[in-house]
């Protein structure tokens, strides 16, 4: 029902965060604060523009001392109620109106509201011309909003499709968006027309998702690159060995050089996260060696034997 | 519901075509590319030509006018910020180790 009230409005007191006493200079303290917080080009999270334009109604409301007056007599429905009704009267109408019907549509005490929510005629969203409408400015169009979208390592890898559900003005929406493969860090995907919306027939602003790829417990990212470590016994990075990788399109094997200590890189070329337009990042798998915790008395014996013979000293200068 | 990518179309607008589409007068915005706030190129004849990207800074300066009371000198100023600040995040994220 656009335009018509909407059952869960808040207290436009309460919207601006100031008591039912503020003069009217806090009051527009109060609004010039949160609509520099809210303004859907300052603000772009995709809520703020609906917390931009409830902000903007309760001061259209409140701004004006013989509007607020009306609304602090008569509640969210005081434009239904004619200018020369007595508040007092109002109030003894509405009590005897029955609680059923006090709080649905047109439940002001018989003031007779048109049937969904339209006022005789006026609706309200002409009367605010809507957020940036009708205050002499034409159709304007409506703002980009961004947000965060976060993604595994394998979905950066292969692409595909997230639902993603987001509040917006007519509630919550679902939207399919199509990742594409080789998405990086920080990179945005576009759903045009998907952002603010526009007053007047102006177009929709566009709707950014800035994919960030979640930490993952194997790979590292950086940019295309990915880093996988690769754990290796004392005697396989000495003697060289062949070890299996995980890479996001399967297990590998790689070919670890005799000689190898810990840190050194072995590249996969190309299999780190595609390029849509050119060559694929790689892999890298770094040599951590890792010795047994508890070794059995075999495994020490022979240890404290090649420390016998050894003359090798990895901290010689 | 899946959403294409939309092909901006790359054509110039000319002042009136710009000001048709924005629904806004000419001479507003021959004052806003004299602000600096819209930018646009000048023909040999000295017409006023404009990228389509131009279309949403326009939106954006009426939102911000419309929406926070700004002169148009203001808005220039805080289109600049907001748009240092687009950059800066930009960077920030990059900065941000991902995936760890």
């Amino acid at each position: 029902m656009p335009g018509g009230p909407r059952a869960d409005r808040r207290d436009f007191y309460e919207v601006l965060g100031v008591p039912r006493t503020a003069t009217q200079d806090e009051i527009q303290q109060a609004y010039r604060k949160l609509a520099r917080q809210h303004h859907p080009d300052v603000n772009k999270d995709p809520g703020a523009e609906d917390r931009f334009k409830e902000i903007s109604e309760a001061y259209d409301v409140l701004s004006d001392p013989q509007t607020r007056r009306r609304y602090d007599a008569f509640g969210p429905d005081f434009r239904q109620v004619p200018e020369d009704v007595d508040p007092e009267a109002f109030r003894r109408s509405r009590a005897g109106a029955g609680a059923g019907q006090a709080d649905g549509p047109g439940g002001a005490g018989g003031f007779g509201a048109g049937p969904g929510g339209d006022f005789g005629g006026i609706n309200i969203e002409d009367l605010l011309g809507g957020i940036f409408g009708g205050r002499g400015f034409g159709p304007i169009r409506g703002a980009d909003q961004e947000t965060e979208l976060e993604l595994t390592v394998e979905e950066a890898f292969q692409g595909g499709h997230r639902s993603v559900t987001l509040d917006g003005p007519d509630g919550r929406r679902t939207l399919d968006v199509r990742i594409p493969a080789g998405v990086t860090n920080g990179q945005r995907i576009r759903l045009a027309g998907q952002g603010g919306r526009g007053s007047d027939g102006a177009p929709n602003g566009d709707l950014y998702f800035v994919a960030r790829i979640a930490p993952h417990p194997r790979y590292r990212v950086e940019g295309r690159d990915l880093y996988v470590d690769l754990p290796l016994a004392p005697w396989e990075a000495a003697l060289g060995t062949s070890a299996a990788v995980e890479t996001p399109r399967g297990e590998m094997k790689v070919k670890v050089p005799p000689g190898t200590s810990t840190g050194k890189r072995l590249r996969l070329r190309h299999f780190g996260l595609p390029h849509p337009r050119g060559n694929a990042g790689h892999l890298y798998a770094e040599v951590k060696i890792v010795v047994p915790a508890k070794p059995t008395d075999e495994e020490r014996r022979l240890f404290e034997q090649l420390a016998a013979v050894s003359t090798f000293d990895p901290r010689r200068r | 519901m899946a959403y294409a990518l939309v092909l901006v179309r790359s054509a110039r607008l000319s002042l009136e075509a710009f000001a048709q589409t924005t629904s806004t007068h000419p001479d507003l915005v021959r004052r806003l590319v004299a602000l600096g706030v819209l930018d646009a190129d000048r023909d040999a004849a000295g017409e006023l030509w404009f990228a389509p990207s131009q279309v949403a800074v326009m939106g954006r300066v009426q939102r911000l006018r419309a929406g926070l009371g700004l002169n148009y000198a203001a808005v220039g100023l805080v289109t600049d910020l907001l748009d240092r600040i687009a950059v800066l995040e930009a960077a920030l994220r990059e900065a941000r180790p991902p995936g760890r």
